[in-house]
């Protein structure tokens, strides 16, 4: 039957025969065409993807430099901790993802707040093969589990990044500084530099100022990416896939070794106990060198730096900011005070410069001086007092009488030949300039108007007149050494990791002062005075075999509460500042020492005894070292120390 | 048993299309070949490691279907002529089951579960719509230009599965179903307008099935294609992968089972949507090229074949035949070149399938058969 079926006519379809092939041919004429653009014309381009694609790099962590004080003890190193990465790129958010989560134990919000990050970097053609810090710090179970399962675990890298650690913890800390993770802001500055989104980089102090130099550089790993079978030899396919250098290796930062004596800064801390707030400053007036700086009340680094974690460093910053006693302010650098009866030695030598006070003349003292139509208050009543007698029982109506003949501008000028406001060049953490009140100044203050009285206020260092603790050590080196200024200096020396000096910094003279001798062993001896003679200020303070000249100081403070003060509490910060500033031993000076006790009261009370304690126990140090160093030979010690 | 089926009309085994048969032999071998290379990187695998065997069920199923190819091709085109219509309800049949049992695969229900053997209804109807359009333009007396009226019967055959097969949702087949009956119907003078009716048509139809008739990851893979920065995660990444692993063989290739881009994991689906990637990488674009020639060859082939033909159901089955590998290649290829959108077309004899593999060698029968019995 099949075969009787009409025959219908192909003739109809003749004519498409031809356009049918035609249209075969083109067709594949396209695609041709496109795989020689793709193979030939591109080939480069996408074998050169194809390469990105499989070729991954791994950060190599640095270690950052250790900071260590004069005599080679740590103060600043690192912890080994690890941080867990991921490639969002390369992680199966079906498979390992859950995986991860359950071997971290990561809560429910941490665990979506992190998908989403990880699902939009994934998105991004450009960072989604890049490593995203998923967690720092990780406990080392967490790390162990990771690493056993880390075979199967694709996308999932655990890294060592080794944590800032702080030995002596509040110790110093303003000097020594922490680290803080990188801004932002920061970050876009220093890319180049080789800083990325969740580096670490030095905050204040030490880290801050020489964190080029403690940073270091990290290396890279190349290794293969994506699934590779198990059956290959991995190192083939790697000689085969990964261009030279396949491994290039971390630059561990530089060592730094401090001028500090961290044993001197514990003494400090013990002398410091029964004070609330304040800040002393130890430097060497033979070189300039900064031996101690503390300020008071501090702060733990290892808090801060963020080695207990980051919300232990938001709260802790929430509560320094918050303490009207400014924990976070470096009292040694940043903040200026008036000197108050420190300032009187300056004064002494300004007023025998321009010899218009002989020393030998005396003042009567009734418990102030009339001056204009205003009385000016002595803390007591002096009788007739000369130069040295008024240093040493701290007469402020001598210095009255002195202001008022001298004149502010010269006070001003012997002022600033010793340092007073300006910075001192110390380097580290921002500095206060203080004021060294002239005419000039207050003339433009006040509107041109000048007072007389503004000399006087001067001359015990009142007024407008502030310093700060380092700058008043510096100006007693001065005294102490007879006239060298020095750039202050916290760094003596920076070593590699291996312990070769790469640089040593020889003590900077700022300038010499030039100080009338005899003028100078007048005021010296007055100095000496304060602490040994029975009418000193100072004298009940003094500890025997303690060997101290110095002068005490009582500044008032200008009656500002900070803010968030409880009324109960606003007599204390209306409390004078108590000071004493110094130099030990008193014939042939070596140290040169600023106390300052924060509304501490009186500086001969309060000031003077902390001093004497931190003097003496630098006189132990010493002796201890120096019987060290003849018992056993110094065959071990660390370069930098002395 | 070529030759024996229908004595007398058959040529016999001196008549059998050799370069036909040494073309889909040459392709099937690359295939199989290519296949082990795309899966191999699977081996030790913990969650895909049954996908490093699939080239030995492709071998498999290449037996039946070269079978059945032959079988199809020993039995007179004619009989099957004869029970077009049968085959093609049975066909619709089947396709309605899909609904009924159809095991859920990625969001599609286009299998069909008969013990451990599932199998495609909609890879099958392939040819029952071949066979049933050629029917029809077999039986069709008039020699003059068809106008839209003559046209309803064959729109309605096609429409038919094309609407069964997209509530699967199965974009890609539809599309071959419609352009496969396109391209057997162009075979008939048409009239002019209607031609133009014709056009005016599809141009207002595409928005409506643009927006009611597409789900959202279709339309993903088309916006995706237009734009491909837009979408690196998906189907865009897909395809961007694809063009990366094709360029990456350059002139000669990475070598068999060298290339980077399939050995590393980077190819998703090289095994079904990209197994052209895998081999264009490994080979490069001399193998490319190769490869090419082979697919373009059966294709000028089939027209030949239809144009040898000594009836009008014989010519149409042959065009049609072409016309599904045609289509099923070009789209395939341009979609690894990243000429065309990522729609789910498999590469004939390339891609792993059971159905599509034997739906193919079956059609290549027929292709056979005609080409025998001119």
């Amino acid at each position: 039957m099949t075969l009787l079926v009409q025959r219908s006519d192909v003739g109809e379809f003749r004519r498409r025969y031809r356009w049918l092939a035609l249209v075969v041919v083109c067709a594949f004429l396209v695609l041709a065409g496109r795989l020689a653009e793709l193979q030939l014309v591109e080939g480069d381009v996408h074998a050169a993807q194809a390469r990105r694609n499989i070729v991954g790099e791994i950060t190599l962590a640095t270690t950052r430099g250790v900071i260590r004080d004069a005599y080679g003890k740590v103060l600043a190193a690192n912890r080994p901790s690890y941080n867990v990465y991921v490639v969002p790129g390369d992680i199966d958010l079906e498979a390992t993802w859950p995986r991860v989560v359950k071997l971290m134990g990561l809560g429910d919000s941490e665990r979506g707040e992190l998908e989403k990050r990880i699902l939009t970097q994934r998105s991004d053609p450009v960072r989604d093969k890049q490593q995203m810090l998923l967690k720092v710090d990780v406990d080392r179970d967490v790390v162990a589990a990771l690493k056993t399962h880390e075979a199967t675990l694709r996308g999932v890298e655990v890294s060592p990044a080794p944590v800032r650690y702080y030995p002596y913890g509040e110790l110093a800390a303003h000097l020594i500084g922490y680290m803080r993770e990188i801004d932002p802001e920061t970050l876009s500055r220093l890319e180049d530099r080789g800083y990325r989104a969740g580096d670490q980089i030095g905050a204040v102090g030490i880290e801050r100022r020489w964190e080029s130099y403690l940073r270091g550089q990290r290396g890279s790993r190349k290794v293969l990416r994506g699934r590779v079978r198990g059956t290959l030899d991995r190192d083939e396919l790697e000689a085969k896939y990964l261009e030279e250098p396949r491994r290039v290796q971390p630059i561990p930062g530089r060592d730094i070794s401090l001028s500090i004596d961290i044993e001197l800064e514990q003494a400090i801390e013990r002398a410091m106990r029964g004070q609330l707030a304040g800040a002393v400053a130890v430097v060497d007036v033979r070189t300039g060198r900064v031996l101690a700086a503390l300020s008071k009340p501090s702060f733990d680094l290892n808090v801060t730096s963020g080695g207990t974690g980051k919300k232990a460093v938001r709260d802790a910053f929430r509560r320094l900011y918050a303490d009207p006693l400014k924990p976070m302010l470096d009292k040694t650098i940043s903040a200026a005070y008036p000197p108050g009866s420190t300032f009187k030695p300056f004064s002494a030598l300004a007023a025998m410069e321009s010899h218009l006070l002989d020393p030998r003349d005396r003042v009567d003292c009734r418990g102030g001086y009339e001056y204009g139509k205003r009385y000016f208050r002595c803390t007591g009543v002096h009788r007739n007092v000369n130069l040295h007698e008024a240093i040493v029982e701290s007469c402020n109506t001598y210095f009255y009488r002195l202001g008022e003949v001298v004149t502010i501008d010269p006070l001003a000028k012997v002022g600033m030949d010793f340092g007073f406001g300006a910075k001192t060049g110390v380097g580290v953490n921002p500095e206060a300039r203080g004021r060294m009140p002239t005419r000039s100044w207050y003339t433009r203050r006040y509107k041109g108007f000048f007072r007389g009285g503004y000399s006087l206020l001067a001359a015990i260092g009142q007024g407008a007149t502030t310093v700060t603790v380092l700058q008043l050590a510096l100006a007693y080196a001065v005294l102490a050494n007879g006239g060298t200024l020095y750039q202050p200096q916290v760094v003596r020396s920076i070593e590699t990791s291996d312990g070769t000096v790469v640089q040593e910094f020889p003590p900077r003279v700022r300038r010499m002062v030039s100080v009338d001798p005899g003028a100078l062993a007048l005021v010296k001896d007055a100095m000496a005075g304060v602490v040994s003679e029975r009418e000193g200020t100072a004298h009940h303070a003094a500890l025997p075999g303690v060997d101290v000249a110095g002068k005490t100081g009582t500044a008032q403070v200008s009656h500002v509460t900070p803010r968030g003060v409880d009324k109960d509490r606003v007599w204390y910060f209306n409390r004078d500042h108590a000071w004493f500033a110094g130099y030990a031993p008193s014939r042939s000076p070596e140290l040169a020492i600023v106390v300052l006790v924060e509304h501490g009261g009186g500086g001969g009370k309060n000031a003077a005894p902390i001093a004497m304690k931190v003097v003496e126990a630098w006189q132990k140090l010493k002796a201890k070292r120096l019987e060290a160093r003849v018992s056993i030979q110094p065959s071990v010690k660390r370069p930098g120390s002395p | 048993m070529i030759g024996r089926g229908a004595p007398g009309t058959s040529r016999g085994v001196a008549h059998v299309d050799m370069p036909l048969l040494l073309g889909i032999a040459t392709i099937t071998t690359l295939g199989v070949v290519n296949l082990y290379s795309a899966t191999s990187a699977y081996v030790d695998s913990t969650r895909h490691a049954r996908l490093a065997d699939i080239y030995a069920s492709q071998i498999y199923w290449i037996a039946i279907g070269v079978v059945l190819g032959f079988v199809v091709s020993a039995i007179d085109y004619r009989h099957f002529e004869r029970l077009a219509y049968f085959l093609y309800a049975g066909g619709l049949v089947t396709l309605g089951l899909v609904f009924v049992l159809g095991a859920d695969i990625r969001g599609a229900s286009r299998w069909i579960q008969l013990g451990s053997f599932s199998f495609q209804p909609s890879e099958f109807m392939k040819i029952l719509l071949i066979l049933v359009i050629a029917k029809y333009l077999h039986n069709d007396p008039k020699t003059e230009p068809r106008s839209l009226v003559d046209l309803v019967p064959l729109g309605a055959l096609t429409a038919l599965p094309v609407v069964a097969v997209m509530a699967q949702p199965d974009l890609g087949t539809s599309l071959i179903y419609l352009l496969v009956a396109g391209a057997m119907i162009a075979m008939m003078k048409i009239r002019r307008s209607s031609l133009i009716w014709l056009v005016l048509f599809a141009v207002i139809l595409l928005p409506l099935l643009w927006k009611y008739g597409m789900h959202d990851y279709q339309k993903l893979r088309i916006t995706s294609f237009l734009d491909p920065e837009a979408d690196k995660t998906g189907t865009g990444w897909h395809a961007f992968q694809s063009r990366t692993a094709i360029g990456n063989g350059g002139l000669f290739g990475q070598g068999f089972m060298q290339g980077t881009q399939n050995q590393f994991g980077f190819l998703p689906d090289q095994h079904s949507d990209f197994p052209f990637a895998v081999f264009a990488e490994d080979w490069g674009f001399v193998g490319g090229m190769v490869l090419l020639s082979l697919y373009a060859f059966v294709c000028v082939w089939a027209v030949h074949i239809a144009s040898q033909a000594k009836d009008r159901f014989g010519a149409t089955v042959a065009v049609g035949v072409g016309a599904m590998f045609f289509w099923h290649a070009v789209f395939n290829l341009g979609m690894a070149l990243g000429v065309l959108p990522v729609v789910g077309i498999t590469l004939p004899l390339f891609s792993y399938g059971g159905s599509s593999a034997i739906t193919m060698l079956m059609s290549l029968g027929f292709l056979m058969n005609v080409s025998m019995r001119r």
